[in-house]
C-alpha cells in the first residue's frame, strides 16, 4: 500500500476495521424450514410448468445479453464516427496554421499525427481490455 | 464440520456414493450441512442485500436439489454448487439493473444500492457504518471481492473457489479495492490510523 501513500499502520488499522465492519452474515433460523417448504411446493409442480418457467428465464437472459451486445456495438460505432468527424474537423481547422509554419510538410505532419493518435488509442483500448479480462 | 480454511470436509465421493445408492435426500442434507452458510455468504457478497441474498440462496439450493441426481462428480462439488449460486446471483443482478434503468429517468435516482446494514450486522458505532458506506462506493467487483474476503476469514483460496476465478485475480481485486478505499479515506480526511484503531479497540 506504500505506493498509494498509505503507511502500513493505516493499512493494518483499516484491515482490522474492515474485519469488524464486514462480519459474515448468518442465515436466519427460518431459512431451512422455508427451503423445505419451497421444495415441497416445487415437487407438486408439473414438470412442464418448471420447464416453461426456466425457458422464459433463459430467454430473458438471452435478451439481456443481446441488448448489452447491441448497446456496446452502437457505442463503439458512435465513438468511431465521432472521432473520425472530430479528426477531420481538427485537420481542416489546423491546416492553415500548419501550412504557414511547416509549408508543404503540413499534410505529412497531419498524417503522422493521425497515425500517432491511432496507435495511442489502440494501446489504451488494448490495456483497458486486458485490465477487464484480468478482473 | 469445517476446516480452518472454512472448506467443508465432505468429500465429493461421499455425496456421490449417497446419490448412487439413491439416497438423494441424505445427499442433499449433507450438502446443506456443508454449504448452506457458504452459499448464503456468497449471495450476500455478490448481491449486497440481505433479503435478496436469502431469496437467491434459497433458489440456488433448490436448483442444486433438482440437479443433484444428475451430478456425476466430474466437477468438484463445491465448484458446481458455487457456479449454480453465481449464475443465480448474476440473474438477480441483471434484473436489478433492468429495474434500476427503468426507474432512473422517472425518479432521478443515481443508484438503488441498499444500505450496508441491510446485509451486515447492526452496529451503533458510526465508524462501522461510515466504513460500510465507503465500501458501497467501490466498483461492484471490488466490493464483492472485499466482502467475501472478510466473510471467508481472509482466505484468498476460498474466495477464488467461490468466485470461480484464479487466486491472482482475487489478490489483484483486493489490492485495487484497498487502494481505492485508501484514496476515499484520504479525500475525506479519514486516513488517520488512530481513528480506525479506536473503532476496533
Amino acid at each position: 500500500m506504500s505506493e498509494h501513500g498509505i503507511d502500513s499502520q493505516l493499512d493494518r488499522a483499516l484491515d482490522a476495521a474492515l474485519e469488524q465492519a464486514l462480519r459474515p452474515p448468518g442465515l436466519p433460523q427460518r431459512f431451512r424450514a422455508e427451503l423445505g417448504a419451497a421444495r415441497r411446493r416445487l415437487e407438486h409442480l408439473d414438470v412442464a410448468q418448471v420447464r416453461a418457467r426456466l425457458q422464459i428465464e433463459h430467454h430473458e437472459q438471452l435478451a439481456t445479453l443481446q441488448a448489452d451486445f447491441v448497446r456496446i456495438r452502437r457505442t463503439t460505432l458512435g465513438t468511431l464516427l465521432g472521432a473520425a468527424f472530430a479528426a477531420g474537423a481538427g485537420a481542416v481547422i489546423a491546416m492553415p496554421w500548419l501550412r504557414s509554419h511547416f509549408g508543404p510538410l503540413a499534410p505529412v505532419l497531419i498524417a503522422w499525427g493521425g497515425v500517432a493518435l491511432g496507435v495511442l488509442l489502440g494501446v489504451a483500448a488494448l490495456r483497458g481490455r486486458l485490465g477487464t479480462q484480468t478482473r | 464440520m469445517n476446516t480452518a480454511l472454512g472448506r467443508p470436509e465432505t468429500s465429493d465421493a461421499e455425496v456421490l456414493g449417497l446419490l448412487r445408492r439413491g439416497a438423494r435426500e441424505q445427499a442433499f442434507a449433507r450438502v446443506l450441512e456443508d454449504y448452506e452458510q457458504k452459499v448464503f455468504r456468497l449471495c450476500c457478497a455478490l448481491l449486497g442485500e440481505r433479503t435478496q441474498a436469502e431469496d437467491a440462496a434459497q433458489e440456488s439450493l433448490l436448483r442444486v436439489w433438482h440437479a443433484l441426481e444428475r451430478y456425476d462428480g466430474r466437477a468438484g462439488l463445491s465448484s458446481w454448487i458455487y457456479a449454480i449460486t453465481r449464475n443465480r446471483c448474476l440473474s438477480a443482478l441483471a434484473r436489478r439493473r433492468t429495474f434500476d434503468s427503468l426507474d432512473a429517468p422517472e425518479w432521478g435516482e443515481h443508484s438503488r444500492e441498499p444500505a450496508a446494514d441491510e446485509v451486515l450486522l447492526d452496529s451503533s458505532d458510526g465508524r462501522v457504518q461510515q466504513l460500510r458506506d465507503l465500501v458501497e462506493l467501490l466498483p461492484e467487483r471490488q466490493r464483492q471481492v472485499l466482502r467475501l474476503y472478510y466473510f471467508e476469514d481472509r482466505s484468498v483460496s476460498e474466495v477464488a473457489l467461490m468466485l470461480g476465478c484464479p487466486e491472482g485475480t482475487v489478490k489483484a481485486g483486493l489490492f485495487r479495492a484497498r487502494a481505492a478505499l485508501a484514496t476515499l479515506l484520504e479525500r475525506r480526511g479519514l486516513a488517520d490510523p488512530s481513528y480506525w484503531q479506536e473503532m476496533t479497540s
